[in-house]
């Protein structure tokens, strides 16, 4: 055990991350589920509280907090904000996801069979800090002769979306359970640039003092959803609400998911989230921008015999040279991709807990293990890794507290609790805990919250 | 029960009491964005033959040449230079004094600003010009669209040789200063 264990540590030790730690395989809540199809639970039937059996919310920035630009500190805005733009390096990003169900139900089919389904929808954002661009903009090209500022820097991706799902949990045999789930994406709104390329560059020159080069240019700018026929922003907010109903851009994914029992205390789970794509199609806006492009300034002529306008032939060059072309064709947007692992050791007093058939099945009180978390995200995999410790008070009533180092802590306590009165279950998920204690110094929060009707 | 009344009053913690340092986000108001702008202007090379007729005989002694400008026909430059450089690097291996005039026009082709006249000696091959424009003492300035430069050769009373391989070369830049605010 304590090899097994080892293994799994040093093999990750390295990673980092961002997830839903805590609820990942917590008190056979119904949300995990959602995290791992293949997740085993007792249920006869659930139904989650609509509208709050599952709100979670995310938010990271690495790099930078509040607490550096905002502090009352009497330093000048300026110095600090230049710090900050000095410190941040092109892999600091701001993200944000947040997902609200709105309904979410399972009923138990058979002994083996356990089905499950819903929707809910989702806000996912990352943006990667373009230093080049910042910097070009924040300080021009007059103090940085010769340095080639780089387009490839800018990467963001915005997702509004619902998500119409069914899944179904199999038992297979007393070690192994299997799981998946089938997802119909309705996007409200995508906006997305992403492996982009490109410098531009102040030389000296050799005909005139200075020479810029725009060199090897491609950069794309998608959007749908955002910009309607008549070339107008939709700044109504019940469009993109209505959109996520099944009438906006249509995709299709999947949840895999599998439980494996290595002993009768070691357990192991896996599970691969959003395998899928979107086709977006409506109020679609699209611009390109690819090419490249020497200027040097006007070169004057000095000839009686012609009126040349040095301006317009630039700008003609220009266009043509390095065109900015708009379409409204449809492309496609792959959901970021989420994978799950985890290795659970359970240990302590072992229990009995009422099955959906009135069987009992044993459970232990204490567990200990590590989880695996890596979403795949524009610019590289972002990945974190979990110790956890969990523990039933009661058959009712489970308490979970994890330690995650990702991308954005090295400090990241987490705490989970789920508590059951009755067919009620409330369940309260609170990620990076340290940073409560102020909350402007924070690179990351994140929690769960939710009602569940349960019966088992 | 009392484990529960514990984790339920721990949670309420997290959500209802958890502390902020206090922020004071209105010091973006005086946070202002001071980039620097250069970017290459004009610039020819001539030789004599460039200040004869088409027979190259009859010389003339000076040259004009007009471009159009609308970089400061830009909203976002019109409201937020605060200052700019005309840099300038010339080369007159000619055998007569030059004069090079520049001035800045609006649309109906009247001068806005006039800078004073460059003038380079004969056989100086390294001569640097740099002429500063406060924006706020020279307002008119912003509604430049077009460029004039005036190439004017000292008058000896002997005509050039034609066929003279020296040159004149004119070089330069222009440094926009901006300042901009998020107010």
């Amino acid at each position: 055990m304590k090899k097994i264990l080892l293994v799994a540590v040093v093999f990750t030790t390295s990673l980092f991350s961002q997830n839903k730690q805590v609820l990942y395989d917590f008190a056979d809540l119904p949300q995990t589920l959602l995290l791992n199809p293949g997740l085993e639970n007792s249920y006869k039937f659930h139904v989650g509280v609509p509208l709050i059996s599952g709100i979670s919310t995310q938010f990271g920035s690495t790099g930078v907090v509040l607490n550096d630009l905002f502090a009352i500190d009497n330093q000048n805005i300026n110095n600090k904000v230049s710090t900050v733009l000095q410190s941040l390096t092109t892999k600091d990003f701001v993200q944000m996801n947040t997902q609200i169900e709105i309904l979410n139900v399972g009923y138990r089919l058979n002994e083996k069979t356990y089905l499950s389904g819903g929707f809910y929808q989702e806000i996912d954002a990352i943006g990667y800090y373009p230093k080049d661009l910042v910097i070009l903009f924040s300080e021009g090209n007059d103090a940085y002769l010769n340095k080639s500022f780089s387009a490839s820097q800018i990467n963001y991706k915005l997702d509004v979306l619902g998500v119409l799902h069914a899944g179904i949990t199999r038992k297979v045999n007393e070690k192994l359970t299997v799981g998946g789930r089938f997802k119909i994406y309705s996007a409200a709104l995508n906006i997305e640039s992403t492996n982009n390329s490109g410098t531009f560059t102040t030389v000296l020159g050799a005909d005139n003092i200075y020479r810029h080069y725009l060199s090897n240019v491609k950069m794309i700018e998608r959007s749908a959803g955002l910009i309607d026929g008549n070339k107008e922003f939709i700044t109504k907010p019940e469009t993109y609400l209505k959109n996520t109903f099944l009438k906006g851009d249509l995709g299709v994914g999947f949840d895999i998911g599998i439980t494996y029992h290595i002993d009768k205390q070691l357990q192991f789970s896996a599970s691969i989230l959003d395998f899928g794509f979107i086709n977006h199609s409506k109020n679609i806006k699209n611009y390109k921008e690819e090419g490249n492009f020497v200027f040097d300034g006007f070169e004057f002529q000095f000839d009686e015999d012609s009126n040349v306008d040095y301006w317009q032939q630039i700008n003609n060059r220009f266009k043509k040279q390095l065109p900015t072309t708009e379409n409204e064709d449809s492309y496609v947007s792959w959901r970021p991709a989420k994978i799950n692992m985890a290795l659970k050791y359970s240990f302590g007093e072992k229990r009995s807990e009422v099955c959906y058939d009135n069987s009992y099945q044993d459970f232990y009180t204490d567990a200990i293990g590590a989880q695996l978390f890596t979403v795949f995200r524009p610019l590289n995999p972002q990945l974190a890794l979990t110790a956890f410790y969990q523990k039933s008070f009661t058959k009712k009533l489970h308490g979970k507290v994890t330690y995650t180092i990702d991308e954005f802590s090295a400090y990241n306590f987490g705490l989970g609790l789920s508590a059951q009165l009755g067919k009620v279950n409330f369940y309260g998920m609170f990620d990076n805990l340290l940073a409560y204690r102020n909350l402007a110094s924070a690179n990351s929060l994140s929690l769960q919250l939710g009602l569940n009707i349960l019966f088992n | 029960m009392k484990s529960f009344k514990k984790y339920s009053i721990l949670s309420y913690f997290f959500i209802f009491f958890s502390c902020s340092e206090s922020l004071d986000f209105n010091q973006l108001d005086d946070y202002v964005s001071k980039p620097i702008f250069t970017a290459a202007l004009t610039y020819f090379k001539v030789v004599p033959a460039k200040f004869f007729d088409s027979s190259g005989t009859i010389q003339r002694n000076s040259v004009t040449e007009i471009t159009n400008f609308d970089v400061l026909q830009n909203q976002f430059i019109k409201d937020n230079l605060v200052k700019f450089d005309l840099n300038a690097q010339i080369k007159n291996e000619f055998d007569r004094d030059a004069t090079i005039n520049i001035q800045f026009l609006n649309a109906n082709n009247v001068a806005v600003y006039t800078f004073s006249p460059i003038f380079i000696e004969s056989k100086n091959t390294n001569f640097i010009y740099l002429e500063e424009i406060v924006i706020t003492a020279n307002p008119t300035i912003l509604s430049t669209t077009k460029i004039k430069i005036t190439a004017e050769l000292e008058n000896t009373g002997i005509q050039m040789d034609v066929n003279d391989p020296s040159e004149f070369e004119f070089k330069s830049s222009v440094t926009f200063y901006l300042e901009s605010s998020l107010k």
